[in-house]
C-alpha cells in the first residue's frame, strides 16, 4: 500500500514539477522526459544514482577484474570506477611493474621460471573482524596460476603476492576466515600436488585437490608463508568456499563439482569434460574444521610437500577435520548466512537454493552418523538431514547474498534474473530481470555478520544489446538493484570493459581510512617505511659506484633536480627518484622515451629504478602528468655518452 | 471468448480434468500393446529371492518370467536376459542402490512393477539404471524409487509405456528424476506416465525421440541440455513448473503437445535458453505463467526459430521476450485470453521477430475484402506496459477497469506515446484451433 500511494506521490511530484517553475527554453521535466523517453521509474532511478560534483558515494564496491589481473574501486550508487588497482598485472599509470619495487612484486608471483605478467583474478576478499569488514586489506586470487595478492587499503596498492606449487589453480579463493586468521585458497582443477607429472589415466590415484590456510599477519600485513598449511582433498574441482562465522566459527565450507572425477579426452572416445563432470545428480560439499586442523599441524602430523606443511587427506580423516554432505550437482556459491548458523547452497543446473543447517550438520558429525564414505574414506552425511529445507528460486541460482531484514538474493542464471526470498519461510518475493546471465551477486556487505541492505549489483557476464556497438568483443554489465523499497528497482547499468569480474565486495566507504599523501617524505609502499635511497629536498646528487650511477633525484612542481643526467654508453644506473611534494594529487609521472621507463610518485612516494644506459644518444626525460601550468617544462635529458 | 474460442477452451480445460487414456503419438507406430509375450522357454520365477540368483548366473538370451508376488532386489542384469511379468510381480529394493542394474546389451524388461530405491542422491539410486544398447523397457510400474529410470550411454534404448510414481508428500528438490537420459542417442520414449518425479532430463542426448508421453506435477516437463534434434510430439505436460525447456540445444521439433498450468517460480510452458532452430509448432499452451520464454534464442541468427500454429491461452504472457527477439519467427499461432500476449523484459520490443499471421483476440481492425487478414496490421503497444514500467505498484491495478480505462484514453488521447512491442502486417481474423493434442493428426 506504501509504495503504491508513493507511486501516485511521484506522479504528482512529476506532474507538478512540469507545470511550474518552468524556464520555457527547456520545457521542464516532463518535456526532457519525453525528449530522452523517460518513464518515472528512469527519472527515480537517476535521483537515486546521480551524484552532483564534489559528491560522495556511500559505499565502495571492489570488484576483480576478471583476466585483466586487476581490482576495480567503483562508488555506489553512482557506478563510477574510482580506481584500478595493479595487482598481479603491469599497470603503467601507477607505474606498477615498471620499478624496482613493484617489478620484485610481481616477479616474486613468478612460478618456476616462468615469468607471470597476467592473472584471472576471481574473488576479492576484505579483511575481518569477528566476521565483518574492518577496511584494512584486501585480498584476491588468481585462478590461473594459484597465487593470491594483499592490498594495503592504507594506500590501495598491492603489498604482496604469495603461490604455493603445491596446486596448479585455484577457484574458490579469497575467503577469510572472521578475524583473517586465514586467507583461504582451495585448488580447482586436480593435478598431482607439488607438481610433477603423472598419466591422466592415474587421475583417481595420483591427482589430488587441495586447500591453503595462509596465515595473514595483520601487524605486518603480511601473509606468512612459514606459518602457513595445507590439507590434501580428493580429485575433486573444489569451487566457491566460505568460512564459518559465529556458531560456525572454526568451519570453512568449500563447494565441489566433477565428484565424478571426469577428466574428458574428447579425441580419445570419452566423454567431454563438462558432460562427463555433471553426470551425478549431487557433489559434495567439504566441511573442514580449520581450528582442529591447525593443532594437528602444531602437532607435527603434516608432510612436507612443495615446502607447504600438508595434512594428509588419510589424516584429515582419522583426525575428523573432514566431512562431505550431498549437494546438488554443480553448485556455485555456499554462502553462510549472517547469523552463522545456515549455509545456502545453489546448483547452476539446479531450481532450488537448499539451506543447510549448521546445528544438524554439526550434531551428524558429533554424533558420528554417516550415508557412507567417498571412495578415499571421507565420511559422507545424510544430505536430507544436514537440510532445513529448499527455496524455490528459479532456473540456474548461483550465488547468494544477505540484507538486513531477513532477505537472501540469489542470482539466477539460467533465467537472468535476481531473486528476492525470506530466509525464515524460504519464499521468494519478487523476481526481477537482469541483463544477461548473472554471475555473481553482491549486496551492501552481504556476506558479513551484519549486512546492510539498500544495495544489490548484479554482475552480469553477457551484455549483448545493452550498450553502443563496440565490436564483437562486449562489455560485461554490472546492474545496480535498489533494495531498500518494497520492491526491487534496476537503477542503472554499467559497462565494464577492462575484463570479467566475477565477484565483488561491497563496503561501507566511512569504514575506509585511507591516507592521502605519504609521509613522511620518502615513503616506499610496499613497506610503508621510509626507503632507504629515499631523497629530500637538498640531498638531489649523483654518484658514481661500483655498480654504476646512482640518480637521487627528486620530483617537485615543476621541475626534476637534477634534470640532466650524464652517463656513459652500458654504464647501470640506479635511479632514486622521490616526489617531495606533500599537496594532495600532486602526483608526477616520469619516463624515459625509449627505453620503457615509466614510473609514478604520488606525493611523498619513493620509486627506484633500474636500467643500463645502453645505446649512446639523446633522451628526453619528462613528467607523464599533468601537474601544474609548466607540466610540459618539467623535463630534462638523460645523455648517453660513448665510450 | 470470441469466435469461437470458447470451444476450444473447454475442450482444452476437459483435456486437462480428465484422466487422459494412454496417447497415441502420430508420429510412432504405438506397438507396446503387442508385448513379446509370446517368446519361448520362459523360466517361471516364484516370488522370493530365487530371481537375484537366477539373473546373476543366467546365459544371455535367457527369459524369465516373473510370478506375482514380491521378488527381492537388487537384480544386478549383466547379460542380454529378458524379465517378464505383471504388475502384481514386484521387484523389490533392499532399501539401498539401485533396485535393477543393467549393464549390458539387448535386455528386455516388461510388464512388472518395481518397488523403491536406495535414498542417495549422491549415488543417484534408481529404480532403473541402464548402461547398454538395444535395451527394452516397457510397461513398468515404478514407485517409490528416488530416481525412476536413469539412461546411460545407450543406443537404441526403447522406453514404453512405462510409468513412474514419484513422492508427492516430498517437496521437488527432494525427490529424483522420473527419466533420465544422459548420452543417449536414438532413443525411443514412448506413452510413459510420470508424475510427481522431479524432472524428466535429457542431457547431451541427442537423435532421441519422446512421444505420447504424460508428464504431471513435476519440475521440468522435459529438459533439455546440450540436445540437439531431439523429437517432442503428442506430449502432455500439466501441473508441471516448467513443459519443455531447451538449453543450449538445437533443432528441436516440439508438435502438437499439450502443456498447460505451469504454474510457480518459473512457471513457463516452453522455453528456451540460447537454442536455435527450433520448431515449436500446434502445441496448446494453455494457462501457463508464461506460455514461451525466449531467453537470447536463437543463439545463432543462422537457426531461427519457428514458432507456427500454436495456441496460446490463459496466463500472464503469452510470449516473453529476455533479450533480443531476432531470428523468431511467429506464424498463425492464436492469442487469446492473455494478461499480456507478448511482453519484453529490459524495455527492448518485439519487433525484430517476424509476425506474419498471427490471431489476436484484441485485434480492432477489420477485413472488408474477407480474405481472412486483418487489413491494417496489429500493432501492439502496450501502455500499460509502460505505465507498469514507470510506476511498478501499478501492477497492482492490472485487470481492473481503472486501468483498462487509463489505457483506452491512452489510446484515444495518447499521454505518453505509448511504445510498438510488435506489429503484425498481416494479422488473422480468425483461425482454426490446431489439432487437439495427442490425436492422431496431430504433427
Amino acid at each position: 500500500m506504501k509504495a503504491r500511494i508513493l507511486a501516485i506521490a511521484v506522479a504528482g511530484i512529476l506532474l507538478a514539477a512540469s507545470g511550474c517553475g518552468q524556464d520555457g527554453s527547456n520545457g521542464g521535466l516532463l518535456n526532457l522526459m519525453n525528449a530522452r523517453g523517460l518513464s518515472e521509474a528512469d527519472v527515480s532511478a537517476a535521483l537515486k544514482t546521480y551524484t552532483p560534483t564534489g559528491g560522495r558515494d556511500d559505499y565502495l564496491l571492489f570488484a576483480s577484474g576478471g583476466h585483466s589481473g586487476q581490482v576495480m574501486v567503483i562508488g555506489v550508487p553512482s557506478m563510477r570506477i574510482l580506481k584500478v588497482i595493479g595487482v598481479f598485472t603491469p599497470e603503467p599509470w601507477q607505474g606498477y611493474g615498471y620499478g624496482d619495487q613493484t617489478n620484485a612484486l610481481l616477479s616474486s608471483g613468478d612460478r618456476g621460471d616462468t615469468e607471470l605478467r597476467w592473472a584471472d583474478t576471481h574473488h576479492p576478499a576484505l579483511s575481518e573482524t569477528k566476521g565483518d569488514y574492518d577496511g584494512e586489506y584486501l585480498f584476491i586470487n588468481d585462478k590461473a596460476n594459484a597465487r593470491v595478492a594483499v592490498i594495503s587499503l592504507k594506500d590501495f596498492v598491492t603489498q604482496q603476492i604469495v603461490t604455493s606449487r603445491l596446486i596448479e589453480s585455484d577457484h574458490g579463493a579469497t575467503f577469510v576466515t572472521p578475524n583473517t586468521e586465514y586467507v583461504v585458497e582451495p585448488s580447482q582443477y586436480p593435478a598431482p600436488l607439488g607438481g610433477g607429472y603423472a598419466p591422466i589415466e592415474q587421475f583417481n590415484e595420483k591427482y589430488r585437490g587441495a586447500v591453503i590456510f595462509w596465515k595473514f599477519d595483520r601487524e605486518k600485513g603480511r601473509i606468512v608463508e612459514a606459518q602457513s598449511w595445507a590439507m590434501e582433498l580428493p580429485p575433486y574441482m573444489q569451487d566457491l568456499t566460505d568460512a564459518g562465522k559465529l556458531a560456525s566459527d572454526g568451519w570453512v565450507f568449500i563447494n565441489s563439482f566433477n565428484t565424478e572425477r571426469a577428466w574428458g579426452g574428447t579425441l580419445e572416445g570419452n566423454p567431454p569434460m563438462e558432460s562427463g563432470a555433471s553426470q551425478n545428480d549431487m557433489d559434495y560439499m567439504h566441511i573442514i574444521n580449520w581450528r582442529s586442523a591447525e593443532k594437528v599441524v602444531a602437532a607435527g602430523k603434516t608432510e612436507r610437500i612443495a615446502g607447504m606443511r600438508v595434512i594428509r587427506l588419510q589424516t584429515a580423516i582419522d583426525e575428523g577435520l573432514l566431512y562431505f554432505v550431498p549437494e546438488p550437482k554443480s553448485p556455485h556459491g555456499v554462502d553462510v548466512t549472517p547469523d552463522g548458523k545456515e549455509m545456502v547452497v545453489s546448483g547452476k543446473l539446479d531450481t532450488h537454493a537448499t539451506v543447510y543447517s549448521w546445528a544438524k550438520v554439526k550434531a551428524l558429525i558429533d554424533a558420528g552418523k554417516f550415508v557412507g564414505k567417498d571412495p578415499y574414506g571421507v565420511p559422507i552425511l545424510s544430505f536430507e538431514d544436514s537440510i532445513r529445507g529448499q527455496a524455490e528460486i528459479g532456473l540456474g541460482p548461483l550465488h547468494t547474498q544477505y540484507d538486513n531484514k531477513g532477505f537472501a538474493y540469489t542470482s539466477v542464471f539460467l533465467e537472468s534474473k535476481v531473486a528476492k526470498w525470506r530466509l525464515s519461510d524460504l519464499q521468494v518475493i519478487e523476481k526481477i530481470p537482469v541483463h544477461y546471465n548473472v554471475g555473481h551477486l553482491v549486496a551492501a556487505e552481504g556476506d558479513t555478520v551484519s549486512p546492510d541492505g539498500g544495495y544489490v549489483v548484479a554482475m552480469n557476464k553477457w551484455a549483448i544489446d545493452r550498450f553502443n556497438n563496440v565490436g564483437p568483443l562486449l562489455p560485461q554489465n554490472f546492474q545496480l538493484i535498489d533494495t531498500s523499497g518494497e520492491a526491487m528497482q534496476l537503477l542503472y547499468d554499467m559497462p565494464i570493459p577492462i575484463g570479467e569480474p566475477h565477484y565483488a565486495q561491497m563496503i561501507k566507504a566511512d569504514k575506509l581510512k585511507s591516507i592521502e599523501v605519504y609521509t613522511p617524505i620518502g615513503i616506499d609502499p610496499l613497506t610503508h617505511k621510509v626507503a632507504k635511497n629515499a631523497v629530500q629536498a637538498g640531498q638531489e646528487r649523483i654518484e658514481r659506484r661500483a655498480d654504476g650511477v646512482h640518480v637521487y633525484m627528486t620530483a617537485v612542481r615543476s621541475h626534476f633536480t637534477p634534470d640532466i643526467v650524464r652517463v656513459k654508453e652500458g654504464e647501470h644506473v640506479h635511479l632514486h627518484l622521490t616526489n617531495v611534494e606533500q599537496a594532495k594529487d600532486a602526483t608526477h609521472g616520469f619516463a624515459i622515451g625509449s627505453k620503457n621507463i615509466n614510473v609514478s610518485i604520488e606525493p611523498g612516494e619513493h620509486a627506484d629504478l633500474h636500467f643500463i644506459a645502453g645505446k649512446p644518444g639523446v633522451y628526453p626525460l619528462y613528467c607523464t602528468e599533468f601537474c601544474s601550468a609548466l607540466h610540459l617544462e618539467m623535463a630534462g635529458y638523460l645523455l648517453v655518452e660513448p665510450r | 471468448m470470441r469466435r469461437g474460442w470458447a470451444r476450444a477452451g473447454a475442450l482444452g480445460m476437459a483435456l486437462l480434468a480428465a484422466a487422459a487414456p494412454p496417447l497415441r503419438a502420430g508420429s510412432a507406430a504405438p506397438d507396446s500393446a503387442a508385448p513379446e509375450s509370446a517368446a519361448p522357454q520362459c523360466l517361471a520365477v516364484p516370488a522370493g529371492d530365487a530371481l537375484r540368483q537366477l539373473v546373476a548366473a543366467a546365459e544371455p538370451g535367457s527369459a524369465f518370467c516373473l510370478a506375482d508376488g514380491v521378488h527381492e532386489g537388487p537384480l544386478h542384469i549383466a547379460a542380454a536376459l529378458s524379465l517378464r511379468g505383471g504388475a502384481a510381480a514386484v521387484v523389490r529394493s533392499a532399501g539401498a542402490g539401485s533396485t535393477i542394474e543393467v549393464n549390458a546389451d539387448g535386455v528386455r524388461l516388461s510388464g512388472f512393477s518395481v518397488d523403491g530405491s536406495g535414498a542417495r542422491f549422491d549415488r543417484l539410486d534408481a529404480a532403473l539404471r541402464i548402461r547398454g544398447d538395444d535395451v527394452r523397457v516397457e510397461n513398468l510400474r515404478i514407485r517409490g524409487a528416488l530416481f525412476g529410470i536413469l539412461a546411460e550411454q545407450c543406443r537404441g534404448l526403447q522406453l514404453l509405456g512405462n510409468s513412474v510414481r514419484g513422492n508427492p508428500q516430498k517437496v521437488l528438490g527432494l525427490r529424483g528424476d522420473g527419466i533420465r537420459l544422459w548420452e543417449v542417442r536414438g532413443a525411443r520414449v514412448e506413452n510413459n506416465r510420470l508424475e510427481d518425479s522431479r524432472d524428466l532430463v535429457v542431457w547431451y542426448s541427442p537423435g532421441n525421440v519422446f512421444a505420447g508421453n504424460q508428464v504431471r506435477r513435476g519440475r521440468y516437463g522435459t529438459h533439455f541440455m546440450y540436445s540437439h534434434g531431439n523429437r517432442v510430439e503428442a506430449n502432455r505436460y500439466v501441473d508441471n513448473v516448467v513443459g519443455i525447456f531447451s538449453m543450449y540445444s538445437r533443432g528441436l521439433q516440439i508438435r502438437g503437445n499439450l502443456i498447460a498450468r505451469s504454474h510457480g517460480a518459473a512457471g513457463v510452458g516452453i522455453g528456451a535458453k540460447e537454442s536455435g532452430g527450433l520448431a515449436i509448432v500446434e502445441n496448446w499452451l494453455l494457462d501457463n505463467t508464461v506460455g514461451i520464454y525466449l531467453d537470447n534464442s536463437p543463439f545463432d541468427p543462422a537457426r531461427p526459430n519457428r514458432i507456427a500454429r500454436n495456441l496460446l491461452r490463459f496466463g500472464e504472457s503469452g510470449v516473453v521476450f529476455h533479450g533480443p527477439s531476432a531470428g523468431n519467427r511467429f506464424f498463425g499461432n492464436r492469442f487469446s485470453d492473455l494478461h499480456l500476449s507478448v511482453s519484453v523484459e529490459g524495455r527492448g520490443t518485439a519487433r525484430d521477430a517476424e509476425w506474419r499471421g498471427n490471431d489476436f483476440d484484441d485485434y480492432a481492425g477489420y477485413d472488408f475484402d474477407g480474405d481472412g487478414i486483418g487489413d491494417v496490421p496489429y500493432v501492439l503497444r502496450t501502455l500499460e506496459a509502460d505505465l507498469a514500467a514507470r510506476a511498478p505498484a501499478l501492477r497492482f491495478f492490472r485487470g481492473t477497469p481503472a486501468l483498462a480505462l487509463a489505457e483506452w484514453i491512452g489510446r484515444v488521447a495518447p499521454i505518453f506515446q505509448p511504445s510498438t512491442l510488435l506489429e503484425d502486417p498481416a494479422p488473422a481474423m480468425r483461425l482454426a484451433p490446431p489439432p487437439v493434442p495427442g490425436t492422431p493428426d496431430a504433427g
